[in-house]
């Protein structure tokens, strides 16, 4: 592992490096706790959406159905026309919650499911199939917002866990590895310059000893 | 705040949503058509839930990717199976899984 550059070897500097590494390693410690956390909230999403998500294909794929009986009984042109004609009243309730922090949409739908005699076409001249393909579209809807909201949210938190998942891999393999390698470099420094003035120490020691000798003698 | 629902399919899809009465809707026929019309719809401040059909989708391709990977939280964009029941075999999200979970894939329990 690389050291950081530009680093002078003091003590001054030693102290300040020990800090930012129990610094860093604090906040890799905290962002780890997020990112279970996240996960946890991420795999429940995951495993409501799977139950969601078939339920609403099914009911969709009904309505479907019911749709094609409907158009083989009353036309294709008689059933569009119909589906022109019908109220266009479906609106959903949308606002923002905090999921860790995560802003996720929630949706909100009053029943959607209506009268025939309030959906707008003319009851006289179409099927009763009309109605049922209608309704089954309608109950596929109130499913089908539930799944919207839920892989918006699950959008939004898997995109949370990839930052800072991001973010905990940097502190643990680049920003923490090299702290501690600078750390290092600086003990090793800082002890070597020791020894160099112990080895200095001595040999003046030694120097004036035999001038004292000289002197002396 | 109330929002307002858009529909792209084919015909199927329109008709039966429209039948629910949702309000917008396109029946895709043209691929450049399909896409102003997304892009208008995704910008739209009324809009609170956008579905698109799986097949048009694939359609669509990239330029569909590129204008939702671009959009705000809201709209939410729905993918939804069309007449057939066509669902793509590669779940979009489980790709997502994989990589942010790391080389683990979630497998869920079937409850009944």
């Amino acid at each position: 592992m690389k050291t950081m550059s530009g680093v002078a070897p003091t003590r001054m500097e030693l102290l300040r490096l020990k800090k930012r590494v129990a610094l860093a390693r604090k906040g890799h410690e905290l962002l780890k706790e997020k990112m279970d956390a996240l996960v946890m909230e991420f795999v429940e999403i995951l495993r409501k959406i799977g139950r969601t998500k078939r339920r609403a294909f099914e009911l969709l794929s009904v309505a479907h159905r019911s749709l094609s009986k409907c158009l083989a009984s009353m036309g294709t042109v008689e059933t569009e026309q119909a589906s022109r004609e019908t109220r266009k009243e479906l609106q959903v309730d949308l606002s923002t919650r905090f999921v860790m922090g995560v802003s996720v949409p929630t949706v909100e739908i009053k029943s959607v499911e209506r009268d025939p005699l309030g959906r707008g076409y003319s009851v006289h001249t179409t099927s009763s199939l009309l109605d049922e393909a209608s309704r089954d579209f309608e109950r596929a809807f109130e499913v089908l917002v539930q799944l919207a909201e839920l892989e918006e949210a699950a959008r939004a938190v898997g995109r949370e866990l990839e930052k800072t998942k991001r973010r905990v891999n940097a502190l643990e393999y680049i920003l923490i590895p090299r702290l501690e390698e600078t750390i290092k470099f600086i003990v090793l420094r800082l002890d070597e310059m020791e020894r160099e003035n112990f080895v200095r120490m001595k040999r003046i020691k030694l120097m004036l000893e035999r001038r004292a000798e000289e002197a002396g003698g | 705040m109330e929002h307002e629902v858009a529909v792209i399919g084919e015909r199927e899809t329109v008709i039966g949503f429209s039948l629910a009465g949702v309000k917008y809707a396109h029946i895709h026929s043209d691929r450049s058509e399909t896409l102003s019309k997304l892009s208008e719809f995704l910008s739209s401040e009324r809009m609170g839930v956008i579905m698109i059909t799986y097949r048009v989708r694939e359609e669509l391709g990239e330029e569909f990717e590129k204008l939702v990977a671009g959009k705000d939280p809201i709209p939410v964009v729905l993918s939804i199976p069309d007449r057939t029941g066509y669902v793509p075999p590669v779940d979009e999200l489980m790709r997502m899984v994989e990589r942010t979970v790391g080389a683990k894939i979630v497998i869920k329990e079937e409850e009944t």
